[in-house]
């Protein structure tokens, strides 16, 4: 769950990104986070990573309440989310495999557990005969479902996807959310955030648009499709939880 | 953190250095190179050093005795100088040995010795050597307030010099090996750190997926450490190699070895053992805490 109570980040350059925000996203909620550039989305995605602290009010994520929460914690808080990026952020010097497995390693998971669970997760997003090539040779369709094999990995609470859709073609786009609609019709809350008005009219749902650091609109829409028929080719639900189970 | 995590850690951080290769190359040029400039400094201070320890070596303090002191006395005061903690080395010159060395260094003058007959207008005395130069006034204060000295006879002069040779050594040498030392951590800083900039977005996705500051550190301490092992020993081969060569060829010129003392050189098998530590130690230890104080910048995100 991610809750934000009268929340305002103002930067020391005295630009005020966020003013008073109030929002609550309960668990295993999907919702599009819409805005033009400098709205405070960034802000907003920077504030639930603790990367920067509020300036006022609070801001609750999977129980962690940030504003108390120290920074050797912070770890503990980020492997509680997945985080998808425009970018991809790949580690270069990784095999697909390895990048993945690479979370789990941070926390410390044995050994048996990550060499079924990686190829899983790779199975899910379509990737086995990748699973040993590097970043540098997949497309960006490719690397956006590494990166999202590698939020969805150690089986997060929430996803927050920063313009997942960014850098890759139209098309393989609707391939990228519909993906991110299968996790969350697993029940992994999905926190997606893009300014691709087409997409997020396709597909409808929660729609939260920030507009000059405020939230201007907060309501449920209805897409061109319907979510059921959204469900990512090769992902169900009892996959989904065989996964959990191992 | 389980063994597996450790050892998964440590094979991150060799396999880093090989997935770097370049700026480890980078980093271990410059972590050679800065170890051979402070090596060699250190080294040649050390040798300058035991040189001028040779020279003040060869300079003696004369003691003279009065005519009338008995042979019990002159036991006596001996024993009184070999107890003297600056004194290293005693030794009695009869004035029988002075009266037949002056002759033999004066042979032209015959006639005047032979009008002399069994007169000896000589004296006893000791020759000492003391073992530090600098103190060598208040040994010969301590000598003077010894019953039956007639004169002491000192290099002053000499020994001032070698001082103030000493002294100046000791800063100049001094301010190299702390320019070495600056000016080498400087460049293995901004090596380490370009190093890690180049990989900063690793860190940061590092520090995304939820790992640990330490967990991030560990691979790039263990990566500095192997660069610095290497350039380490590297320095050694190459400091041993040098070393050995201009001992051989210092050896080879006996007039500069008459001056200074042939024991003035230090053999390089003697100080093989703290040059090895210094070398290997302090390059691992550099490259190490390096590459891991380097990350810093990057990892508070």
């Amino acid at each position: 769950m991610v809750e934000l109570k009268n929340v305002s980040v103002t930067y020391s350059s005295g630009v005020d990104a966020l003013n008073h925000v109030s929002l609550k996203i309960n668990d295993g909620d999907f919702a599009f986070v819409v805005g033009s550039s400098g709205a405070g989305k960034s802000t907003m995605i920077k504030l639930l990573l603790k990367e920067i602290e509020a300036t006022e009010g609070t801001v609750v994520v999977n129980g962690y309440n940030l504003s108390k929460l120290r920074r050797s914690k912070i770890p503990n808080l980020r492997r509680t989310i997945g985080i998808v990026f425009q970018d991809f952020r790949l580690i270069p010097s990784m095999t697909v495999y390895e990048n993945i497995a690479f979370v789990l390693r941070v926390i410390d998971a044995p050994k048996s557990y990550i060499r079924k669970r990686v190829p899983y997760v790779i199975s899910l997003v379509g990737l086995q005969a990748k699973a040993n090539n590097y970043p540098n040779e997949l497309s960006g369709g490719e690397k956006q479902r590494v990166a999202i094999a590698r939020a969805l990995v150690n089986d997060p609470k929430l996803i927050i996807a920063d313009e997942p859709t960014g850098n890759i073609d139209p098309e393989l786009s609707y391939e990228i959310v519909e993906l991110l609609m299968g996790i969350n019709a697993c029940g992994t809350t999905i926190l997606m955030v893009t300014h691709e008005h087409d997409l997020v009219r396709h597909f409808g749902g929660r729609i939260i648009n920030i507009a000059k650091g405020e939230i201007v609109y907060d309501d449920i829409m209805e897409g061109e499709v319907l979510y059921e028929e959204t469900i990512a080719p090769g992902v169900d639900e009892d996959m989904m939880e065989d996964a959990d189970e191992a | 953190m389980k063994l597996s995590g450790f050892r998964y850690l440590v094979e991150q951080g060799i396999d880093n250095v090989w997935k770097n290769r370049m700026m480890a190359f980078a980093s271990f040029c410059v972590l050679l190179v800065s170890l051979l400039l402070v090596g060699f400094s250190v080294l040649v201070y050390l040798n300058v050093n035991t040189v001028i320890g040779g020279i003040e070596s060869k300079n003696e303090v004369i003691v003279y005795l009065d005519d009338d002191t008995t042979d019990e006395e002159i036991e006596e005061i001996g024993t009184r100088l070999k107890g003297m903690s600056n004194v290293s080395e005693v030794i009695f010159y009869s004035k029988e040995e002075a009266y037949e060395s002056l002759k033999q260094s004066m042979a032209e003058y015959e006639v005047l010795f032979e009008s002399l007959g069994d007169d000896n207008p000589l004296v006893d005395a000791y020759r000492i050597k003391v073992k530090d130069i600098a103190g060598i006034r208040g040994t010969i204060n301590e000598i003077k307030l010894l019953d039956h000295i007639y004169s002491i006879r000192a290099p002053y002069d000499f020994v001032n010099v070698l001082i103030q040779l000493r002294s100046i050594l000791t800063w100049v040498m001094g301010a190299v090996i702390v320019a070495m030392v600056i000016v080498s951590m400087v460049i293995i800083s901004n090596t380490t750190r370009t190093s890690v900039f180049s990989r900063r977005e690793e860190i940061q996705i590092m520090k995304y997926v939820g790992a640990t500051d330490a967990f991030i550190r560990f691979p790039f301490f263990i990566e500095g450490m192997i660069t610095g092992f290497f350039a380490g020993a590297l320095a050694l081969v190459v400091t041993w190699l040098a070393y050995d060569g201009i001992v051989n060829i210092l050896q080879n010129q006996s007039t500069l070895l008459n001056i200074i003392g042939t024991g003035s050189i230090i053999p390089f098998n003697d100080i093989y053992a703290p040059v090895t530590a210094c070398y290997i130690g302090g390059g691992a230890l550099v490259g190490a805490l390096g590459s891991a104080v380097s990350t810093r910048k990057y990892i508070n995100v």
